[in-house]
């Protein structure tokens, strides 16, 4: 009998490698590898991109950074974003409420929040000043802004695609209508009301760079564009990767609450 | 005292008295049924049977008290449930086994169990949790589920569980609205026997809709076979097939011709239902 297992190797070389290599775990490493080596070949053998800072001089800066300066930027942005989104869900998760359950409420708001969405919320940025004279406020209203839109449109998303057979279920135990709402609309759309924020934390970080470059009035977006006045660009670049990095928390965040209101999805 | 939700009754009886239905969106006119007159017995085991866009569905709505109905009236024992100048009604004492399920994917079995004696504020919530008890142990419904979310049971226990939610409130009536058809064909049979032990136990009386044949047979007492536009009922067959009935019942010569029946009835609504479709689109 030929023994098979010689063609592929030693069985216990397989097993090994089932048992303490994670295949797909160096397929991902090799993912941000190759992004990286690109990054390099294309700034090092391009004469065109010569000026765009190599991967080793983005990492350098990190030891160069002046991090009292960057963490109060940091916290400047935070601030700016948390308090926008927060207000986003307070207005916005109420709205998108009463716009999906009551359709009286929707004839009478939804067309003209149609007629303001498509304007990209950055084109609001000349408009804010107008509204308010102090930065912090034009911001967080930007914020607000960017936030508000995700929020309203996937709660009223969840709350109008729930399946009727679950209140009509309820109707029948003897929920009561007032009840309703609460007891069986909500806990039902409420993974929907959580696309919504993740989406809506993004926009707000978009938003909260775009104002602050605007701008002298710090945080992160002012940050990058300050380095980029004094063409200081692998601080840029590092700027750039410290914001995603927030993003990335705040989102990462907003999934941890998400998750708990969401629990039962995850035994699907 | 014995408030003991599988005790077998005579209560149960569903009057329908010439129930008509007019759907009406921006004056279309749409008669969905047209004056349906039908009665169950107390205890009966009723399966009604069309081909789809009927109204059978409309029909068991309007008992539930989801819809409301435009013509006639429908009774539960002496107590009128739906007629034109009444408010759509649900309650405990007829509840409803949903097509694509109906269980609250945020609860927990046991919680989902609990929930209409807890909302009516009927029993206390141990008081509860042992009648859910006591009812899975009879009716075959493994304790280890309790504490499970609804989205990680098969589709047929989540069946199991949501007949089980229906029997805990002591309805009068189960109501049961294709509660097979998303199924696959070998939970579909286990479930068709399950419901049968569920209905030799608890002695309830069920409606329930289909258009499936062979279920309609196997399950009902009789069968109501309904037309298509105007939703009207055209015949009524009656199942003499001994109970307790199981799977060995599918290959009788008796349950044969039995399908064999209902078959040619159907089949005569199907083509109607079908050449009219054809005429309305022409």
């Amino acid at each position: 009998m030929p023994n098979n297992t010689a063609i592929y190797g030693s069985q216990f070389w397989m097993q090994f490698q089932r048992k303490f290599v994670n295949w797909s775990l160096v397929r991902k490493i090799l993912s941000m590898a190759i992004f990286i080596l690109f990054w390099t070949i294309l700034v090092q053998f391009i004469d065109y991109f010569h000026q765009i800072p190599t991967p080793k001089a983005v990492f350098l800066a990190i030891f160069e950074l002046p991090v009292p300066v960057v963490l109060k930027n940091i916290g400047i942005s935070f601030f700016r974003v948390l308090g926008g989104f927060f207000v986003g869900v307070l207005i916005g998760f109420p709205v998108g409420v009463a716009i999906g359950y009551s359709r009286i409420l929707n004839h009478l708001i939804f067309p003209s929040f149609e007629m303001v969405r498509p304007i990209p919320p950055i084109a609001w940025i000349p408009l804010t000043v107008l509204f308010f004279i102090n930065f912090e406020s034009q911001a967080i209203f930007l914020t607000f802004y960017g936030a508000f839109f995700p929020i309203v449109y996937n709660t009223m998303g969840g709350i109008s695609e729930v399946d009727i057979c679950l209140p009509r279920a309820a109707m029948s135990f003897g929920v009561g209508k007032k009840l309703m709402l609460w007891k069986v609309i909500l806990p039902a759309a409420m993974p929907q009301v959580f696309t919504g924020m993740k989406l809506a934390m993004g926009f707000a970080w978009i938003l909260v760079v775009a104002a602050e470059m605007m701008s002298n009035k710090g945080g992160m977006g002012y940050y990058v564009w300050y380095n980029h006045a004094v063409m200081d660009y692998p601080h840029v670049v590092l700027a750039m990767g410290i914001i995603g990095l927030c993003g990335a928390i705040c989102s990462v965040g907003v999934g941890v609450v998400g998750n708990y209101f969401t629990r039962w999805q995850r035994f699907v | 005292m014995d408030n003991n939700s599988l005790e077998q009754n005579n209560e149960g009886r569903i009057t329908i008295d010439h129930v008509s239905k007019v759907y009406d969106p921006e004056g279309a006119n749409v008669r969905a049924l047209n004056n349906c007159c039908a009665e169950v017995e107390p205890g009966e085991f009723l399966v009604l049977i069309g081909p789809s866009g009927c109204g059978k569905t409309t029909l068991l709505n309007a008992i539930a008290g989801f819809e409301n109905i435009t013509e006639g009236s429908i009774y539960l024992d002496e107590k009128i449930i739906a007629s034109p100048d009444m408010n759509q009604s649900p309650g405990a004492d007829r509840i409803v086994v949903f097509q694509n399920g109906a269980l609250f994917p945020w609860k927990t079995v046991l919680e989902n169990l609990i929930y209409g004696p807890m909302v009516q504020g009927k029993m206390f919530r141990d008081e509860a949790v042992a009648e859910v008890r006591r009812i899975m142990d009879k009716l075959g419904l493994s304790r280890s589920t309790e504490d499970l979310y609804p989205d990680s049971l098969s589709s047929g226990m989540k069946r199991q569980v949501e007949i089980i939610r229906a029997l805990i409130n002591n309805p009068k009536v189960l109501l049961l609205d294709e509660p097979f058809r998303a199924l696959d064909s070998m939970t579909k049979s286990l479930m068709h026997e399950y419901l049968l032990e569920v209905y030799e136990i608890t002695g309830k009386t069920i409606f329930f809709v289909t258009h499936d044949l062979e279920e309609a047979v196997f399950l009902a007492d009789r069968v109501i076979i309904m037309t298509t536009r105007p939703g009207l009922i055209k015949a009524i067959i009656d199942v003499d097939i001994p109970r307790p009935r199981d799977f060995h019942v599918l290959a009788t010569v008796q349950f044969m011709e039995f399908k064999d029946r209902a078959v040619k009835a159907v089949r005569e609504e199907a083509l109607k239902a079908f050449e009219a479709g054809d005429r309305e689109l022409a």
